[in-house]
């Protein structure tokens, strides 16, 4: 077993003497585009076939492995086929719901995967495959199956999540748009409305309570959605260079004023009893049934994913709508409707892949408005490709909702996922915990979340992405 | 042939067999039950820790072919993060208080069921112990994650039967208690649960080494006058000393493992880090954060850890044998 390895190692030393990327890891230069071609027949080279951009080949088998959920299954059913109709690829499927054990073996033996879903509690960070990893920028280059230029019919801004010194490492097929979900039936019944800024949400808890409610409610492993609604909320308040600054995990990032007054915004919701007590104990799936399905709480903040999430623990007649985070003061530098982002749903295609044409080809027909359709109608999620969503929203409230919030914010909407993509991981769950249960002060929490940019920060052995103001 | 059969008038059936006395000969034998299982254990077992050992010293990411040495880094990286001091803090009070807990309740069943019975006739247990024993056994039977969720519910804030029960009773201030969520209750919570989880199955071993001790001395000690308490003391506890040993050095490795339970009820490590485990740590900073180098070191921290747990308990005896 160490033999192959270390001859990987000489390799890359190598390619080392002629690259300067090579700051990131050993692991990392395998694929550096511009190093020694080792593999020159699976070069992001296209053939210039519309039909068949990647040349991938007629009667091959493409292997992917993907997170087993009963809606990614049925919507690979309905790729399957297509592959087969265009080009007679057999797309294998593989569901998984332990996404980094199963496969890690494979990318060390070198035989991964064709394509590669890393997603679900078991999903692996892209930063740790950025070495074994195709850049997929030809994919999104390519004509979709109607003819027009993918990137052209993607939502702006979406993939620079995935973009590593300008190397698209991952698709992240669908969209989350992040707002704070309540009962629009709920909400008319009382004549409430969705708090513009935190002073009206103070004012809606104190409402709430007269009628035994809370506000908000949290779960043990879900406190970090506060985390985001405070991010969202300084963002908007302070404009792009907030966001920067804590993504680019500056020092003394968690310190700026706009992010320190939502801080203090949401201690003063805790202090004031407005969230269900008891969370930091509470499993995440029942605190958001006491919102969702007893509706003990208004407003709950998180991904567009939720009402696919909570399923059958809705209440009748529950109608899920959005609102955007709210901001500090009215004069906020981004509008009150300015919205997050993010993509979920990761695909990669591994260098080592035997078939990475076919795979590409897959995301191809993937990132086709049909499929796209298919998708959101399973999932009841957007995907990165716009307009693919009816009006109706396939009878479902918080598609369209998530739709209509992110095509009001247009160019004020922002994508993040900084506290995904670097391992803030369980501690930030943790620190919020601390936080809402009451139990640390807005300095404390300041200083957690400081000290575990700046570990982050000066690991060398953690692959940043710059984000630019 | 013949030779042979006129040699050995009495035992003609011997030839056929395939060593000189008709079983194995030596080295088969030595290949058989020493050669295979040793086989295996260097396969599955050292080679697999000499691999850790050497990913320990590495910046290895767990999905490439590929890493460079760094030398003892990963170890002095261990050394100053608070997290995994905080998490060896934890296992050392899990190791501290489990064995002892579940082994006292174990013990505690296991003389309930055997020798409290009635102090009149033979030497026996209470009334209905089979079915005590039965009922004591039951969570032992049990996958850990199951109690893992079935305990996260009882001590669900809102809808738990713990705080239901205490409300009940007019214990107010107990009304949406989190006790996983405060940071003075939930070790003692994950370890009230593991103890309710594991004391069943050290009841059934002391059972069977309690089974083991000769009766007539409990028929002597009775005769003398010893009430139920001496007789545990004076002859229970000597004569299965041993097996008590044994199960504490069993139930201290499982304290410093704990994964299931810490992670099914603060997957993240509790408030304040009050539960975090060093496997947790393993766990997140292998799979989660993909770096296998220094998740083999902690493996390699915890692993020495264990060692010296069980150095520890077995110095004592080794003194007393010479």
């Amino acid at each position: 077993m160490y033999t192959p390895r270390f001859t990987t190692s000489r390799r890359v030393l190598t390619a080392a003497a002629g690259a300067t990327v090579l700051a990131l890891s050993l692991g990392a230069c395998a694929a550096t585009p511009g190093g020694p071609a080792e593999r020159p027949s699976q070069g992001s080279d296209t053939t210039g076939d519309a039909k068949n951009p990647f040349g991938v080949a007629a009667g091959s088998t493409v292997d992917a492995v993907i997170f087993d959920n009963a809606n990614n299954v049925a919507f690979f059913d309905t790729v399957t086929p297509t592959m087969q109709e265009l080009h007679e690829v057999d797309l294998k499927v593989t569901p998984s719901t332990q996404i980094a054990q199963q496969v890690q073996p494979r990318f060390v033996a070198g035989t991964p995967p064709d394509l590669l879903h890393s997603a679900g509690s078991g999903s692996i960070p892209v930063a740790s495959m950025l070495g074994d990893i195709e850049d997929l920028t030809s994919v999104t280059n390519a004509m979709n199956l109607n003819g027009e230029p993918i990137a052209d019919t993607l939502y702006p801004g979406v993939l620079d999540l995935a973009k590593y010194d300008g190397k698209l490492a991952a698709v992240n097929y669908s969209l989350n748009v992040h707002a704070m979900w309540y009962s629009k039936s709920m909400f008319d019944k009382y004549g409430w409305e969705a708090p513009k800024t935190w002073d009206e949400a103070m004012e809606l808890g104190a409402a709430a309570k007269k009628e035994g409610k809370y506000l908000f409610t949290w779960g043990k492993e879900g406190s970090a959605y506060y985390l985001s609604l405070a991010i969202d909320s300084a963002v908007k308040e302070g404009g792009r260079d907030v966001l920067a600054s804590l993504a680019n995990l500056e020092a003394d990032s968690w310190s700026q004023p706009e992010v320190q007054q939502s801080f203090a915004a949401l201690k003063e919701i805790v202090d004031a009893g407005y969230f269900i007590p008891g969370g930091a104990g509470t499993q995440f799936k029942a605190a958001q049934a006491q919102w969702s399905l007893k509706q003990e709480a208004l407003m709950y903040p998180t991904g567009s994913w939720i009402e696919g999430e909570m399923g059958d623990e809705i209440a009748d007649g529950f109608e899920m709508v959005g609102a955007p985070a709210p901001t500090i003061t009215t004069e906020s530098a981004l509008p009150y409707e300015a919205m997050r982002f993010a993509g979920g749903n990761r695909f990669v295609v591994p260098s080592d892949a035997a078939n990475a044409a076919g795979a590409k080809e897959t995301l191809r027909v993937m990132l086709s408005p049909d499929a796209a359709a298919e998708f959101s109608r399973i999932n009841k999620s957007l995907t990165i490709v716009k307009d693919t969503v009816p009006a109706d929203g396939f009878g479902s409230t918080s598609l369209v909702s998530a739709r209509d919030l992110l095509d009001t914010a247009g160019e004020n909407a922002f994508a993040w996922d900084f506290t995904d993509a670097y391992p803030f991981g369980d501690d930030k769950t943790r620190i919020w915990n601390d936080f809402l249960s009451g139990s640390i002060d807005v300095d404390t929490l300041t200083s957690e979340m400081q000290k575990l940019s700046d570990k982050i920060r000066e690991d060398d052995s953690i692959v940043k992405i710059k984000v630019g103001k | 042939m013949t030779e042979t059969v006129t040699a050995l008038p009495g035992a003609p059936g011997r030839t056929r067999g395939r060593g000189p006395r008709g079983g194995f000969d030596r080295a088969s034998m030595l290949a058989v039950f020493v050669g295979v299982p040793l086989a295996l254990y260097l396969v599955f077992v050292i080679w697999p820790m000499l691999q850790a050992t050497v990913y320990s010293f590495t910046d290895w990411s767990g999905f490439s072919g590929s890493f460079g040495f760094v030398g003892l880094n990963n170890y002095i990286e261990l050394f100053r993060d608070e997290s995994f001091l905080i998490a060896i803090r934890n296992n050392l009070i899990i190791l501290a208080a489990l064995p002892v807990l579940s082994l006292a309740i174990g013990l505690l069943l296991a003389v309930m069921v055997t020798v409290a019975g009635p102090s009149r006739g033979g030497v026996r247990g209470v009334r209905g112990s089979a079915f005590y024993r039965v009922v004591a056994f039951f969570p032992a039977v049990i996958p850990s994650i199951i109690i893992g969720i079935i305990f996260a519910q009882v001590y669900d804030p809102n809808n738990g039967i713990l705080n239901g029960a205490l409300t009940g009773i007019g214990l107010e201030q107990f009304r949406s208690f989190a006790w996983l969520g405060e940071a003075s209750t939930a070790m003692a919570a994950t370890i009230a649960a593991m103890v309710w989880a594991t004391s069943g199955f050290y009841m059934v071993l002391f059972i069977a080494a309690i089974r083991g001790i000769d009766t007539e001395l409990f028929e002597a000690a009775r005769l003398d006058g010893a009430g139920r308490m001496r007789i545990t003391l004076s002859i229970v506890l000597p004569g299965i000393a041993a097996n008590v040993k044994t199960s504490y050095v069993y139930a201290g490795i499982a304290a410093l493992d704990s994964f299931v339970f810490l992670q099914a009820f603060n997957p993240s490590g509790g408030p304040k880090r009050s539960t975090l485990g060093i496997t947790q740590e393993i766990y997140s900073t292998a799979f989660q954060e993909g770096r296998f180098g220094l998740a083999c070191a902690m493996g390699i921290v915890l692993t020495l850890l264990t060692f010296a747990f069980v150095g520890l308990i077995h110095r004592p005896r080794k003194k007393a044998a010479r």
